[in-house]
């Protein structure tokens, strides 16, 4: 990657990405295309988001108060939702009595998008933290599940066979060979709850919040500050793609041995 | 021979009622929760929820009956998804073959692409208003990127021996393109359309229940403004049969186009 830095092509990036920026500084601040209300200029946008970090107004909240608050409801729902969901997919998939049981209530919930329990969360559990937290549980539980289930699924019988010549136990074979041969799959749904995780969120704040990211943009919104809008949609990006930036450094850690494609 | 039938029938209906039984002992425990505790002011029991449903098949609820619900979402997904599937195929197929469309178009992509969805809701609605437009907008955001992005993988995982064997006998860049490299991302087109679809479900939902009047997502959201807690549900109900619905329309639709392809979904 390092070698061709300068290349043809990585110059060609630097451009556009360049030319993006400017033509949209003068569409916006030169030629004044659109009212500044429907589109502020890139500048106004990156002064809006550095402001935020000490400025309240208009939502009450510093923009470092608003990440703490996001941040904090977005990982307690997906601890819960990983820490229940992937030991559910794999038991479901070991032991056919969970399977039978939980299978079918599993089936019946899945179908609905984790942002349709909003209203129910609201209802049962006021629309303080804990309803947040429930609705980003809710969606990360389920692509755990899904993506655990699978992984164990689709152990080698031939590895298992081989086990059980040495004499493993049930237990051993779970946790020495199928677990272990399952953790790119558990942590592809790990990385998909986490992505369906920080949209939920900023819905849950959007529709029932009092801090958080999704709730200054939908406050900018009303205000009609769209650079705030937009500042806090870059916020929202750059903290999303660092989670998932983390999550994967922490896979590679932990995940040995894969074969086939990759880096 | 009598006997094996008799014997698999009985195993075919042990398994479907061991797999119906959690369900009905989970309503069960809903309804009877419902019935005799304090559950039952916080929400209504499955049967008065499954009651609603067919009831607003003919009786109105907010300003239409739930087939016309299901309609409205329905144009808004099929206008933003359609057009998500197009300029979808359109741009993964040319970021895989292209280095030059590559190089020009990757890194916006990437830079617009971690936003979430919802976080578009409030700037569309300033750019395209209250109306439609901004629906067909958010969904088509939420279906674009999955779809771009699957067929560009697929594109990029062509089996080589394919392509070698296909230079060697001859064959010309533009019929490499259209006979060996377009056909073989098929099955990943299709599983970029079953995720982009979901994910423009999911959206439409989301754009409904901050901004209309009418659609699956409205019920969900103004039976929690009017604290009315069987039309929550029963939208929630609705959503889910829909969502159903349209992903087992597409998955018969890819058993078609692609029958040599059996991916296990």
């Amino acid at each position: 990657m390092k070698k061709d830095f300068f290349s043809k092509y990585t110059v060609i990036s630097i451009i556009s990405v360049t030319l993006f920026f400017v033509i949209w500084y003068v569409l916006t601040a030169k030629m004044m295309i659109v009212p500044a209300y429907v589109m502020p200029d890139p500048l106004k946008v990156f002064g809006a988001l550095l402001r935020k970090f000490t400025v309240k107004t208009p939502d009450g909240a510093t923009l470092g108060s608003h990440i703490a608050a996001s941040l904090q409801v977005a990982l307690m729902g997906f601890g819960f939702g990983t820490g229940l969901g992937v030991p559910l997919g794999i038991l479901m998939a070991w032991y056919k009595t969970v399977d039978r049981v939980a299978r079918p209530i599993f089936d019946f919930l899945r179908p609905i998008p984790p942002i349709a329990w909003i209203p129910v969360m609201i209802l049962w559990l006021g629309i303080g933290t804990e309803a947040r937290a429930a609705v980003i549980f809710m969606s990360a539980f389920i692509p755990n599940v899904i993506n655990s289930y699978t992984g164990i699924q689709q152990t080698s019988q031939v590895h298992i066979w081989v086990g059980r010549t040495f004499g493993a136990s049930d237990f051993e074979l779970l946790t020495r060979v199928a677990i272990p041969s399952a953790l790119p799959n558990i942590f592809t749904g790990m990385r998909l709850s986490l992505g369906t995780s920080w949209v939920s969120l900023v819905s849950a704040e959007m529709l029932a919040s009092t801090r958080g990211l999704g709730y200054m943009i939908q406050i900018g919104r009303q205000f009609s500050r769209t650079d705030l809008v937009l500042a806090g949609m870059i916020a929202i990006g750059i903290l999303g793609g660092l989670l998932a930036v983390i999550l994967e450094k922490v896979e590679n850690r932990i995940v040995k041995g894969r074969q086939g494609y990759g880096k | 021979m009598g006997n094996k039938t008799v014997n698999l029938i009985g195993k075919n209906s042990m398994r479907i009622v061991l797999t119906l039984l959690p369900i009905i002992g989970f309503l069960i425990l809903w309804q009877l929760a419902a019935m005799f505790t304090s559950i039952g002011n916080l929400m209504p029991g499955p049967i008065q929820v499954i009651e609603s449903l067919f009831i607003s098949f003919a009786k109105p609820l907010g300003p239409h009956t739930i087939q016309m619900h299901a309609l409205y979402s329905l144009k808004r997904v099929m206008v933003g998804y359609g057009s998500a599937v197009v300029t979808g195929i359109i741009f993964g197929v040319s970021l895989g073959l292209s280095k030059m469309f590559r190089a020009l178009f990757r890194p916006l992509f990437e830079l617009i692409r971690p936003i979430p969805t919802v976080a578009w809701i409030p700037i569309s609605i300033l750019w395209f208003g209250v109306d439609e437009m901004s629906k067909y907008f958010i969904v088509f955001y939420g279906a674009f990127a999955n779809v771009a992005l699957s067929v560009y993988m697929g594109i990029q995982r062509v089996d080589p021996v394919l392509v070698g064997a296909a230079k060697m006998l001859g064959c010309s860049e533009r019929q490499l393109t259209f006979k060996v490299v377009l056909p073989s991302c098929i099955p990943y087109i299709f599983s970029g359309m079953q995720v982009a679809l979901s994910a423009g479900i999911m959206s439409v939902v989301v754009a409904e229940m901050i901004n209309s009047y009418e659609g699956i997502g409205w019920n969900i959201h103004a039976g929690q403004q009017t604290a009315n807690m069987t039309q929550v549900l029963t939208g929630m109900v609705a959503l889910a049969i829909f969502g159903l619905l349209m992903a087992a329309i597409l998955r018969q639709v890819e058993r078609r186009m692609c029958a040599w392809n059996t991916r296990n979904t």
